[in-house]
């Protein structure tokens, strides 16, 4: 793998994406997750770049189940 | 996997021949799902490309193979967002493309942090800032003009040499770029 390619860990990814929407939407990652699932999250596309970085996890992930 | 690293690279020439800071580039970020989707992000923190004139686009593209047709690389989301600081409080315009937007903003469109001057009309939902106005596909390179030619970005290479290259690399992305209408079907 080059050092231009990143393989992110789960550990990271909830990291980033806890730090991300309690900064930017007041909420934990996975009650944002779960806004954006029922279609309730207001202007996902502000925030585009966390619902990437979520989809980077597998999709039966617990932060999804709890969602 | 060869086609997430050709988009890669292609990203890193096109912003290394233009408004790209010597220091900065891009990453394909993978994760635990594998290597079917990858994030083209900028290498520094929040997703942030270093510009020539001090500022900062965050470049955030995702792709992915499409398995149900032939395994095609797409793109999910694109984010090209000229900005200030590095926290992005400070943006100026934002350009998304969500391929399965979740609600009824066009799959396309630019966002412009910025004042009316016309203080009669309000929009619908607040500031300026929070209207989606629709556009067709915008690609990278759509984005490096609009900060060379209109917000006076200086470019590493003279016109001479970048302007052929997007040319024939927006031609290239324009003819396979998949087009959405402005809003929900139903």
């Amino acid at each position: 793998m080059s050092p231009t390619t990143v393989q992110l860990s789960r550990d990271e990814i909830l990291r980033r994406l806890e730090t991300g929407a309690r900064s930017r939407r007041g909420m934990s990652a996975g009650e944002l997750l779960a806004r954006y699932r029922k279609g309730t999250l207001e202007d996902p596309c502000d925030v585009a770049d966390l619902l990437a970085l979520a989809d980077l996890l597998r999709a039966d992930d617990p932060l999804f189940v709890a969602a | 996997m060869p086609a997430f690293d050709a988009f890669r690279e292609l990203v890193h020439f096109v912003l290394s021949l233009t408004i790209m800071r010597e220091d900065g580039g891009v990453l394909l970020q993978h994760g635990p799902r594998g290597f079917d989707l990858g994030n083209i992000v900028g290498w520094f923190g929040n997703d942030r490309v270093p510009l020539t004139d001090g500022r900062w686009l965050r470049v955030l593209v995702q792709l992915y193979l499409d398995a149900v047709d032939g395994g095609k690389l797409k793109v999910e989301t694109s984010l090209f967002q000229y900005q200030l600081d590095e926290d992005a409080e400070c943006w100026v315009f934002r350009y998304d493309y969500l391929r399965n937007p979740a609600d009824q903003h066009p799959a396309s469109h630019v966002q412009i942090r910025g004042t009316l001057t016309e203080t009669a009309v309000v929009p619908v939902r607040g500031p300026l800032s929070r209207v989606h106005f629709p556009t067709g596909r915008i690609g990278l390179e759509a984005v490096i003009r609009l900060l060379v030619e209109q917000f006076g970005v200086s470019t590493n290479e003279p016109p001479e040499v970048w302007r052929p290259v997007l040319a024939v690399t927006e031609m290239a992305f324009l003819r396979i770029a998949r087009r959405s209408i402005s809003g929900p079907q139903a």
